[in-house]
């Protein structure tokens, strides 16, 4: 009992929900995606490590994945969830298109997993695009998300629902001004 | 055998060491320096092989300090990155931060790349099939670590500190164990390498120190040698100027002899009484007077002689009409001429410009050449006196020369730069028992270079001889000429 009130405390720290966020705004998720996939949205990227064997997932493999639900990949190996900090673009667009929680939801949904024993890890929270990167090079369970602009090759894109970023039909785009 | 040789070196010697001599004699005639500059030219020789073989060892030394040095960077090098790929990857364990985490990996990383590029340098570098073995043998284990390195670092930023630990024990550090051997190995190769340059480079400091003394012994040799050589030319010359002066000594007896033979036999007869009457002391008192001048004209001779023999000039010169040199020559060799049946034909160009010169010292010149040309005219007794100019042959000048040719016995021309020598006498001219002092010439010779002027020899042998007297024309047209006084005066102001 007391390693998992620890496990939260030291969850709650290391993803650091900004006040603010946790100030009760409402998920996004009831907008429409239409009005937010203007011209200028970038995709957001799906990345694993190249030696991680998945190439496509569903929506909703996605959504278990992000939310701790999925704890192992088809090879066995752990799955390591990479974020960025509370408050980035990226952050917000997975929170409203693959999880469907605001930050107070997800850091919620968190401590609760955590202490059950539902979820067996806490996402790895990186500041820059460079650090997201080498962190999934090094770690071959690990997946996360990039903008189209920030990939290069020591890593791996995943298709979500048979669709890569630049199809049509890509539901994942971040725009700069989104959550805000 | 030793006979044989014995033999051999008494059938040589005469043969060689006279060939030595004259080789001796020559090179002390042009100057014993020509033998220090073949020692000094010998010297430099050895000088810049002593140099050559100096930089050759130098280079040597600095080649093998330069790969010393590089071999100790590199191994150094290679162990620190080793290192540092390490330490980064267990500092990773020393955070919780992901972002802090990835810079570590990163270090690692990098450090790791570095480690592959020191393995692949030494690997090319390899020269010997050991070196090569133990690179591919240092790259394996260092993949094997590597492999090791990276599950470590996954379950470092995974947050699985434990495993990372567990893994790092049980499989890094074996691993990396082996690396270092395998580095412990490449300092233990590249140890024996530097031992085998290092003995390179003594033995060739000691092959350099051999060839130093053995060229320095060789220096010493042939300076030895050319001392010895130069110290026999000079004691060669001094027998040979020796030798000059006991002939010239027994010369001057020979001459002094004659007329004293004469001036004695005289005496006696008269003092005996046997000379009776007027006519007959007039002969004999003739031949007394023409002894005594002849004893007297030869001492005076040997007296000029010693007087030039400093070689510093006492004449004082002014100018004179040649025509005057001419007049006074053919009446002061008058007697001399006709004494012997001479006949003196003079070849005198007219407007010769005046010469500068001193009257009693071209007085004894000539009439040394004319007296000369007597002694060895031979059977054609014709002597000709030419006065002419022509160019100086320094710059565009001119000079008075005054030649007396005779159709005599000749000079051969191995001796003809040898008859200036003083005492020096043609040894034909000893077996024709022509009579001589070997200083005419000499004495000819001194006087015109005094007076600023030179004599030149042409001759052919049983054709004749040509001496010309070379003399300076007075600048300045009112040089007033002086009088040319009697020959018995000619002596060297002093």
């Amino acid at each position: 009992m007391l390693r998992r009130v620890t496990a939260i405390l030291i969850v709650v720290a290391l993803t650091g929900w900004p006040k603010s966020e946790a100030a009760g705004s409402p998920a996004r998720s009831s907008e429409t995606p239409s009005a937010e996939q203007g011209a200028a949205a970038e995709p957001l990227v799906i990345v694993v490590n190249r030696s991680n064997p998945i190439d496509d997932l569903s929506m909703a493999e996605l959504r278990r994945i992000f939310l701790g639900s999925r704890s192992h990949w088809a090879n066995g190996r752990r799955i390591t969830l990479v974020m960025r900090d509370p408050g980035e673009p990226e952050r917000k667009t997975i929170l409203r298109d693959v999880c469907g929680m605001n930050e107070d939801q997800l850091k919620n949904h968190f401590i609760h997993g955590l202490f059950t024993g539902e979820i067996l890890l806490s996402p790895k929270i990186l500041s820059t695009p460079a650090g997201v990167r080498k962190f999934i090079f090094n770690v071959p369970g690990a997946i996360g998300y990039l903008r189209a602009s920030d990939l290069d090759n020591s890593i791996k894109v995943v298709r979500i629902d048979e669709l890569l970023p630049d199809d049509r039909g890509y539901k994942l785009r971040v725009q700069s001004q989104a959550g805000n | 055998m030793t006979k044989r040789l014995k033999f051999a070196f008494n059938r040589r010697q005469p043969y060689l060491v006279p060939f030595l001599d004259r080789f001796l004699a020559a090179a002390s005639r042009h100057n014993a320096t020509v033998l220090l500059f073949l020692v000094c030219c010998g010297v430099t020789v050895i000088g810049a092989i002593v140099i050559s073989d100096l930089k050759a060892a130098n280079s040597e030394a600095q080649k093998a300090y330069s790969g010393s040095v590089h071999g100790l960077q590199q191994i150094g090098e290679l162990q620190y990155e080793t290192q540092e790929t390490r330490r980064a990857t267990l500092y990773a364990l020393t955070t919780s931060d992901s972002n802090l985490q990835v810079e570590y990996a990163d270090q690692s990383r990098n450090a790791d790349q570095r480690v592959k590029d020191g393995i692949a340098e030494y690997g090319s570098q390899a020269k010997r099939p050991e070196e090569s073995e133990l690179a591919c043998r240092l790259a394996r284990d260092w993949n094997n670590y590597l492999g090791v390195r990276d599950e470590v670092l996954a379950s470092i930023l995974e947050g699985s500190t434990k495993e990372a630990v567990s893994l790092d024990l049980s499989g890094g550090v074996p691993a990396f164990e082996r690396v270092r051997q395998d580095l412990n190995e490449v300092k233990r190769l590249y140890g024996e390498d530097a031992a085998r340059s290092q003995a390179n480079l003594v033995a060739s400091a000691r092959r350099s120190t051999w060839r130093l003394v053995g060229m320095h012994s060789f220096t010493l040799l042939i300076s030895g040698a050319a001392v010895w050589a130069i110290e026999r030319s000079r004691m060669l010359s001094a027998i040979q100027l020796a030798k000059l002066q006991m002939e010239f000594v027994a010369s001057v007896s020979h001459e002094l002899r004659t007329p004293l033979a004469v001036l004695s036999s005289a005496a006696d007869n008269i003092a005996d009484g046997l000379v009776v009457g007027k006519s007959a002391l007039r002969k004999y008192g003739a031949i007394l007077q023409h002894q005594s001048r002849s004893m007297g004209q030869l001492v005076d001779e040997i007296l000029l002689f010693a007087s030039t023999e400093d070689g510093t000039s006492n004449y004082k010169l002014q100018p004179l009409q040649v025509s005057t040199i001419i007049e006074s020559i053919v009446i002061e060799t008058e007697g001399l001429v006709s004494r012997a049946g001479f006949a003196l034909d003079l070849q005198i160009d007219p407007n010769l410009p005046p010469v500068l010169v001193d009257v009693s010292g071209v007085s004894q010149c000539l009439y040394n050449l004319i007296s000369n040309a007597v002694k060895y005219g031979g059977d054609n007794r014709r002597i000709a006196l030419r006065a002419f100019t022509a160019p100086s042959g320094q710059g565009s000048g001119k000079d008075v020369r005054i030649s007396v040719v005779d159709r005599g016995i000749g000079i051969d021309s191995s001796e003809i730069h040898r008859i200036f020598d003083p005492f020096y006498r043609s040894p034909r001219v000893n077996v024709a028992q022509i009579h001589g002092t070997g200083l005419g010439l000499s004495l000819a010779k001194r006087i015109a270079e005094s007076m600023g002027g030179k004599i030149s020899v042409l001759s052919e042998l049983s054709v004749g001889s040509t001496f010309t007297l070379h003399l300076q024309i007075a600048k300045g047209e009112d040089a007033q000429t002086a009088e040319a006084p009697p020959r018995s005066a000619a002596s060297p102001h002093s």
